[in-house]
């Protein structure tokens, strides 16, 4: 079987290749057999890495442990799913996900594109084509999933803390939304190269980059709660370079889905937009590169590991190659107009990409400077949470601002009057928010009470767009308010999925706000019988059980928990022993308030000999806030992708247009 | 304009990060990142969990180190970790709650 599987690869090697080299060859001839031949190869390269991936699975299922890699990551005790979670635990398997979703989404793009974009598809599958190559190449010489030993009895096991539902989802779907971002960057590419700079390949790839970019929302989110749930220190984000490095790419693609609405609307920003998905795939690029490789570590773990050296000169082909395909394409890249008054909306967009792009690099900065400052100085200086706290508070909170101004700003140039309008019922709503908080005590946090007040503008300031547009298209149809808000929803999905979308960035930052600026921390050691209070909750440790879990002993203490001074039941907390593993692990108990969004949170520090237990408990208000915005998040985009047939016509004469005026 | 304060930040703000081997007559706040070694003992919810720490690559001299906090559960003899504190009188004093093992869901344990 693993001859099977290193076949494959191979196959997909040569195959990928091909799509490359006759790939190139032929859109630089015009050779249109050539083309479709190379684009067939793409797909066939789709089938043979399904085939290497089908062996795998079937080998972790087996428990086949001749394959050094399932004898690495699972053992006989491990539960199926996690057995075939294994597939993307360790590196050679997540690597064979990122090209399986690779040539995946390729064949997919190159189909769909073969009657909506046909003048691009030439251009764009020698880069997909490179790519794939890439990592193929990677998969066949450097890090194979299919090398062989002598089976041992049984293998060591999957790391417990990757023994989580979460496991399951998490990571495939930051990688569709790494690879996803290929896509988009491969259709920029390819414009340049067939010299068509106009907007055709932000239509043709607006899906793309969104759907990338909510699996990559949607798959950090679930990495946060998997840690909130499972890591347990009682928080959900540690400014770890593996988070960054999926954090990144997601602004620089928000800042990406920003800015071509400029470029559709206006014709300006061309430049940008092409650094800006470049930037986008780069950083997806070194995302994968950093979750692994253990290269940020240290400088010279770069020689160490052996995927270091391949992954580096890769990003730097991809940036050279790319920023020298802009700068040759520059004359072309000229905008017809120009910006006409800084208080417009899309001076707004302008903002809202500075410091989306500011707050990018800050944390790439953050990310790379102990490997900079060893380089310079002999010595690595890292930074921690308070650097990237500081600069998510400095680019944050103008960003939510923003988010409360830009749809109320007209186009091209906003009046005074215009504004005063349709500023007035928002900001008074901020206003009273933001005192109404102060009377309460939101004050002692003073970025709080500002991130607040700043959040009910936004609330405030998309309800009224939402209410406007409502209440207009009431005006022009009749019926009832309903029909005309599903109505209006319907007609502009791009638009109001927007506006949701930016109410579940709204709902991320009061969690984000509420449960660090507001939350409290108590430690203390228990006897059984004994209460600890915590704000308004009393925690009394009742007695600790023992359990025998499938693959772990469980230690938990039983937890009485009264709120406000009543009852409310219990609670468990306590440590696994996986056997296998020969690892612990904590298990924390969380209980949820679900009318508040509030979370009680008890961490079994250490469990003593003499039956006492080290506790730390938190009360973390508005964190459950977090986890909805996921789910809203979700349905905004869902409803800015859905396909409308009024939205399908529309791209339809966008595109007759395009093609015609580039013909002209 | 960024680039000067983000250099200005990051240089102020972060904390050198050292291999134990580098530890020597240092008295400054250091992160020191190495590899656990000797038998963890201790109540590090009371008197403090106490340990040695050598650099991660090599046979260097490992340094003690005195521990109060919560421990992660990687923690094991062996695993590399990061903890900051201060050498004093040669031991190396840990701030609360400031030992991080390296993240288990992406960083791939080094082949020995």
């Amino acid at each position: 079987m693993p001859e099977l599987g290193r076949a494959a690869l191979a196959l997909s090697l040569g195959l990928a290749l091909y799509a490359l080299v006759a790939g190139a060859y032929a859109a630089a001839t015009r050779r249109r057999r050539l083309a479709r031949s190379a684009q067939n190869a793409l797909l066939a390269a789709f089938g043979s890495t399904g085939v290497a991936s089908i062996v795998l699975l079937g080998a972790l299922l087996r428990n086949d442990f001749s394959f050094t890699y399932v004898a690495e990551h699972t053992s006989r005790e491990l539960p199926t799913p996690y057995t075939i979670s294994a597939f993307w635990g360790g590196q050679e398997g997540s690597l064979l996900l990122w090209l399986l979703i690779l040539t995946g989404f390729s064949a997919v793009a190159v189909v769909l594109s073969r009657r909506s974009a046909p003048d691009l598809l030439p251009w764009v599958v020698p880069i997909l084509g490179l790519v794939a190559t890439f990592f193929a190449f990677m998969l066949v010489a450097v890090s194979s999933p299919f090398q062989t030993q002598l089976a041992p009895a049984d293998g060591a096991g999957l790391n417990p803390s990757l023994q989580n539902p979460y496991m399951m989802i998490h990571p495939p779907c930051l990688y569709l939304g790494y690879v996803g971002l290929t896509i988009p960057f491969a259709f920029a590419m390819g414009a340049l190269l067939s010299r068509r700079t106009d907007e055709l390949w932000i239509v043709a790839t607006r899906r793309w980059t969104l759907f990338a970019w909510t699996a990559l929302g949607i798959g950090q989110l679930l990495g946060s709660h998997w840690a909130y749930v499972e890591v347990g220190w009682g928080g959900y984000y540690a400014w770890d370079p593996v988070e960054n490095a999926a954090l990144m790419p997601w602004l620089a693609a928000t800042a990406f889905l920003h800015s071509v609405m400029i470029q559709e609307k206006r014709g300006m920003l061309k430049v940008w937009n092409v650094l800006l998905v470049i930037l986008a795939f780069c950083l997806a690029l070194f995302g994968t590169f950093l979750t692994r490789s253990g290269v940020i570590s240290s400088i010279h773990s770069f020689t160490q590991s052996p995927l270091g050296g391949w992954f580096l000169g890769f990003i730097c082909l991809i940036t050279l190659g790319s920023l020298a395909l802009v700068i040759s394409r520059l004359p072309l890249l000229r905008s017809k107009t120009r910006m006409e008054s800084l208080v417009s909306r899309e001076a707004t967009f302008l903002y809202n990409n500075l410091l989306l792009v500011a707050l990018c690099l800050t944390i790439l900065w953050g990310v790379v400077f102990p490997l900079v400052s060893e380089a310079v100085h002999g010595e690595q200086i890292t930074v921690s949470s308070p650097y990237y706290n500081f600069f998510l508070r400095i680019f944050g909170l103008p960003l939510l601002l923003l988010m409360a101004i830009g749809p109320l700003v007209a186009w091209r140039r906003a009046s005074l009057r215009s504004l005063g309008r349709s500023f007035a019922w928002p900001a008074g709503i901020a206003l009273a928010v933001g005192v109404v908080l102060l009377i309460l005590g939101a004050g002692s946090s003073w970025i709080g009470l500002l991130a607040y007040t700043f959040s009910a503008f936004v609330l405030g300031s998309i309800g009224y767009e939402f209410v406007r547009g409502t209440r207009a298209r009431r005006a022009l149809t009749g019926g009832t308010w309903a029909a005309a808000f599903v109505e209006l929803v319907g007609r502009n999905r791009r638009r109001y999925g927007g506006y949701i979308v930016h109410a579940a960035i709204v709902l991320l930052a009061i969690g984000i706000v509420g449960s660090s600026a507001y939350d409290t921390v108590r430690e203390r050691t228990l006897a059984p019988g004994q209460t600890m209070a915590v704000s308004h909750y009393d925690v009394k440790y009742d007695q600790l059980v023992r359990r025998n879990g499938a693959n772990a002993t469980e230690f938990r203490a039983i937890l009485d928990v009264k709120k406000n001074g009543r009852s409310v039941g219990t609670l468990e907390s306590g440590k696994n022993s996986y056997r296998a593993e020969q690892q612990t692990s904590n298990e924390v108990g969380i209980r949820s308030d679900p009318l508040t969004g509030e979370d009680l949170y008890v961490i079994t520090d250490q469990i003593n000999q003499n039956g006492t237990i080290a506790f730390k408990v938190l009360v973390k208000p508005l964190v459950n806030l977090i986890w909805i915005s996921g789910f809203v998040f979700l349905i905004g985009s869902l409803v800015a992708l859905w396909p409308s047939a009024a939205e399908q016509r529309r791209l339809a004469l966008r595109y007759r247009e395009l093609r015609a005026l580039a013909r002209a | 304009m960024l680039a000067i304060f983000l250099l200005y930040v990051s240089v102020a703000g972060g904390t050198p990060s050292i291999q134990p081997s580098q530890l020597h007559g240092r008295t400054g706040d250091v992160a020191l990142v190495g590899k656990v070694t000797g038998s963890p003992a201790g109540d590090a919810q009371a008197t403090g969990l106490r340990f040695r720490m050598r650099d991660v690559s090599g046979q260097s001299a490992s340094v003690p180190v005195v521990y109060r906090g919560s421990v992660p559960d990687m923690f094991k003899v062996g695993r590399e970790v990061r903890v900051e504190g201060r050498l004093q009188n040669g031991l190396f004093i840990a701030k609360k709650d400031s030992l991080r093992t390296k993240c288990p869901s992406k960083y791939v344990a080094k082949k020995t």
